[in-house]
């Protein structure tokens, strides 16, 4: 090892059961100072257990840690907080009732001596600039009422707080948007720099590629690679890691859109269910599956609530094989052939004192008419469905359902549904928390019942498994629905810009309103890719200029009504054969230097031409200005 | 499928399968069997009196009110409730039977005295199930207003001049068994059924497990958390009504602190509190075991003063012992 890599933490042959569970066998990692340290495994391999060790949540039962060159010997998180190590949990360690400062001056509250507040807001505020977000969270909000990106502001700045040498991140990006993520891996990024060591614990493939140095990879309790630089690595080979054996492609072939004029199974239109929901419509086929996709907070979990009839709905019309459907409690729905898989499975999903059989059978439970319980009926119905699911055991029908991982519990939530035979099954980030192995088989399961024809509705922040799993995605920003489109013209990037909240592209909307009025035209923001056009906002002040398209519109470039300028962008005006428009392009992008499509200003074929260069600086700067 | 599911179908490592004996210890219901078995025979060593059929019997019959009482709190204390009214509600149900029991004839007046009590669980019901109140604060409430009530219509004086009809209901017997007896019986076993066997009871343990996970799964969330007040109401009053029977005598002050009985023997049954986990068998040894605790300091000179003590002691240990007990079998 070169001898300019200071070696902050070493973790030696660590030991440790759980009653009769071996979690760890003999556990090996260590971690530099000015490093981000990936952290990897599935379900169950130990990486969350060896972090709450380090942290010194969990007491080891055998091997050594040494931190700084000697041994040292955490027994609480209080022992580990005093010697620089701690930990941002994946599901947060606030006090919601307190406001930001005292939750990230919380460790300070178990000293002793006097709080001074004056001096904790001043540390308050210096923390918060150096991580750059000084101006996004209030040092009084109540740390319940801000948003899941916030609270975990509040952690790392409470990790800051301590001067933390060590931070380890359980599973931070789970809750958070894709700018969201982006936008804290710009403060690990910042944190590394400061020469701080930072273990990243992740399910994502794609994100410890992006972020990590090093990667420790464990499975069943060992590590199984320590410390391996993460860019020798291909996604393949660290999946192979993780799970013993090649997966095979987690995504198969991208399913094509039904092509089906039939009655929709399920069509919404102008649901609106305040605050979360304003106006989603959509309609899903026979043997479809249909992404929602857009942020958390967009309103597409409450949108499936409402479908349910987990809310109360102000408006809109919901129907089912084509006649009106008002559910008011969850068992209207339940009868009328709708399933439901919650977003989280510990609050909605499982019944923890029950066994998996009876887990199974809630759903029927909830939807059986009669005194009695009706269970013996369903029997064919469980061991066929046992094995479906690859459940193959037949005692452990009747274990306790939380004897199980769970991507397992997942697995026997979907089941619930599927014993009904659904016509429409809504499943809200079914793969949340779930490990990659598990989740390519209810990816499996998902296809093969909606080629049963059962019609499927995903919602799911990780976009990459929205385009692969959907055959369409209907796009949810701000509580309303915007784009319907075939995920195979979608990608990630694509799907990123559309979701952004339009809170967030306020600026870019008003900047395309002022250029259109001024100029008497119209405005337009666009990506361009494959022969397409992908809208994402446009502005028309003047009817005569109008591009024609529409915001969330994917038509192809030749169908637009500027398709000579969209064609071949150059650096001016671009006249149309037919005189009718002329249409400047100005591609432009972000500050981290990603690209954000192009912005379009199209005027009257007649119109006197402006200067292009005005403009063109007039839209850079602001765009450069974003990240 | 692909080679990943059958890697993911490999549950946790699981427990190996148990020995015969820590299989038996393994159900709480046997253990607190064994519990009360073991106290019979330390009883019966201990005081030469115990095991006469005349004590047995009499440990029978003490274990009739309270263990009435106790089935509906089972149901209530299983949607994770708790019901702190049932002693107020069945003096009041009690004063309202006995007068009812001067203008009507017995089986009238026995139905409105039941009637009372399960009009009163259903205001707790629906204030808590419906309403969302804390079953705590609501049945506190109810208590202070049912007590009160019971001292109002009783101008608070015992209510006595009972039809000796009623007395001669106590005193029937079915193959064997004393009137009362037999209904304690009679009322657990249906009681089991319901919950072991029927859409209604295994709704409760849902409800008290995770109630929004029943409400997803599309089940009556707010019937049936409702119910066991009403249940609970109405088996009050067929407390107070049996216990009036025996003694000829109606007091206002009837039923006190037999919320407290009931909760215990729910609690020494191995019923959790936040709901979802505990059984009528369970509660039956829970009734046995306190009960013969009274029993035995009595028969063995004990103070009277001692048994809250003794009882108590018992509460807090079989809690205490499940608890230790509970945690290392749930990891």
């Amino acid at each position: 090892m070169a001898s300019d890599v200071t070696e902050m933490l070493v973790a030696r042959a660590i030991e440790k059961t759980f009653d009769r569970t071996r979690a760890l066998r003999g556990a090996e990692f260590s971690v530099n100072a000015g490093e981000v340290h990936g952290l990897l495994g599935a379900n169950g391999a130990g990486k969350s257990t060896l972090s709450k060790i380090i942290s010194g949540h969990v007491t080891y039962d055998a091997g050594e840690i040494v931190w700084r060159g000697s041994r040292l010997d955490v027994r609480s998180p209080r022992e580990a907080l005093a010697a620089g190590i701690t930990m941002v949990m994946q599901e947060t360690s606030l006090a919601p009732h307190l406001s930001v400062i005292e939750n990230i001056f919380l460790p300070e509250l178990g000293q002793p001596g006097r709080l001074s507040y004056p001096r904790m807001r001043g540390r308050a505020r210096d923390l918060l600039d150096s991580l750059g977000v000084a101006d996004s969270l209030l040092l009084d909000d109540e740390v319940g009422s801000l948003s899941a990106a916030q609270r975990q502001l509040v952690e790392i700045a409470k990790a800051l707080a301590i001067n933390a040498d060590l931070i380890i991140f359980d599973e931070p990006t789970t809750s958070l948007s894709p700018l969201e993520v982006e936008r804290l891996f710009d403060i690990m990024t910042k944190l590394r720099s400061q020469g701080r060591a930072l273990v990243f614990v992740s399910h994502r493939l794609e994100e410890v590629f992006a972020i990590t140095d090093r990667v420790t990879v464990m499975r069943e309790g060992h590590t199984v690679a320590n410390g391996v630089a993460t860019a020798s690595l291909t996604q393949t080979e660290l999946i192979r890691l993780m799970v013993g054996h090649n997966l095979g492609a987690v995504y198969a072939a991208r399913p094509e859109p039904v092509q089906d004029e039939r009655v929709p199974v399920l069509e919404v239109r102008g649901l609106c269910c305040t605050p979360q929901v304003r106006d989603v419509s959509f309609a899903v086929q026979a043997g479809e599956i249909l992404g929602l996709g857009g942020l958390v907070g967009a309103g597409r979990s409450e949108t499936l609530e409402a479908i349910f009839g987990l809310r109360p709905r102000q408006a809109g019309v919901i129907e089912l094989d084509g006649k009106p459907f008002a559910p008011r409690k969850p068992a209207d729905a339940v009868r009328a052939g709708i399933g439901f898989v919650a977003e989280d499975r510990r609050v909605q999903g499982i019944v923890p004192d029950f066994t998996v059989r009876e887990n199974l059978l809630l759903g029927h439970l909830g939807a059986h008419r009669g005194f009695t319980l009706g269970y013996s009926s369903r029997q064919k119905a469980i061991d066929e469905l046992m094995r479906r699911l690859d459940l193959s055991a037949e005692q452990m029908l009747d274990t306790s359902i939380l004897s199980f991982s769970g991507g397992m519990q997942q697995k026997i939530i979907i089941g619930r549904w599927l014993l009904l035979r659904p016509k429409v099954l809504l499943l809200d980030e079914p793969t949340k928390g779930v490990d990659i192995g598990t989740r390519a088989s209810i990816y499996a399961i998902l296809r093969e019942i909606a080629a049963e024809g059962v019609a499927i509705v995903v919602v799911s922040s990780d976009f990459a498994e929205l385009l692969a799993l959907c055959s369409r995605v209907v796009v949810i920003s701000d509580g309303a629905s915007l784009a319907d489109l075939p995920s195979a013209i979608l990608d990630e990037e694509k799907l990123t810009l559309l979701a952004a909240p339009r809170t967030s592209m306020q600026q870019n909307s008003r900047m395309l309103r002022e250029l259109a009025e001024e100029l008497d035209g119209a405005g337009f923001w666009v990506l361009l890719e494959e022969g397409r056009v992908c809208c994402l906002d446009v502005a028309v002040a003047q009817p005569g200029a109008d591009p024609g398209f529409r915001t969330g519109g994917m038509p192809l470039i030749g169908d637009c009504l500027v398709k000579t300028a969209l064609s071949c962008p150059v650096n001016g005006f671009v006249h149309e054969p037919d005189g009718s428009r002329q249409t400047l392009v100005v591609p432009v992008h972000s500050q981290r230097g990603h690209d954000m499509g192009a912005i379009g200003i199209t005027l009257a074929g007649s119109a006197p031409t402006p200067s292009p260069e005005a403009i063109r600086s007039r839209v850079q700067a602001l765009f450069a200005r974003q990240t | 499928m692909t080679q990943a599911s059958d890697l993911s179908s490999t549950p946790r490592p699981g427990r190996p399968p148990l020995p015969w004996l820590r299989r038996l210890t393994g159900t709480l219901e046997i253990r607190m069997g064994l519990l009360a078995l073991l106290l019979a025979v330390v009883l019966a060593l201990l005081s030469p009196h115990f095991l006469t059929s005349t004590n047995l019997f009499n440990l029978l019959d003490q274990s009739v009110v309270v263990g009435i009482v106790a089935i509906g709190m089972t149901f209530v204390i299983l949607t994770g409730g708790i019901d702190l009214s049932v002693g107020s509600v069945a003096g009041l149900a009690g004063v309202i039977l006995g007068l009812a029991l001067h203008r009507f004839s017995i089986p009238v007046a026995i139905i409105l005295g039941m009637l009372a009590g399960a009009g009163l669980g259903l205001v707790s019901g629906v204030l808590i199930g419906w309403f969302g109140l804390a079953a705590f604060v609501a049945t506190l409430g109810m208590m202070a207003i049912a007590r009160s009530l019971a001292y109002i219509l009783s101008g608070a004086t015992s209510i006595t001049n009972l039809p000796e009809g009623l007395n001669g209901l106590v005193y029937a017997s079915f193959f064997g068994l004393p009137a009362n007896v037999a209904v304690l019986l009679v009322l657990y076993i249906l009681a089991w059924c319901y919950l072991t066997y029927t859409k209604g009871g295994r709704t409760i343990y849902a409800i008290g497990s995770n109630r929004d996970a029943a409400r997803t799964a599309g089940l009556s969330v707010i019937f049936y958390s409702v119910l066991p007040y009403v249940i609970s109401g109405t088996l009050a009053a067929v407390a107070i009504t049996i216990s009036s029977a025996q003694l000829m005598s109606i007091d206002p002050l009837g039923g006190t602190n037999l919320e407290m009985d009931a909760i215990a023997a729910v609690v020494i049954g191995g019923a959790s509190l936040f709901g979802g986990r505990g059984t009528l068998i369970g509660t039956l040894f829970g009734v046995f075991i306190m009960v013969m605790i009274r029993n035995g300091l009595n028969l063995l000179g004990v103070s009277a003063f001692w048994q809250g003590s003794a009882v108590g002691g018992v509460i807090i240990a079989a809690v205490l012992i499940e608890r230790i007990v509970s945690t290392r079998s749930r990891h």
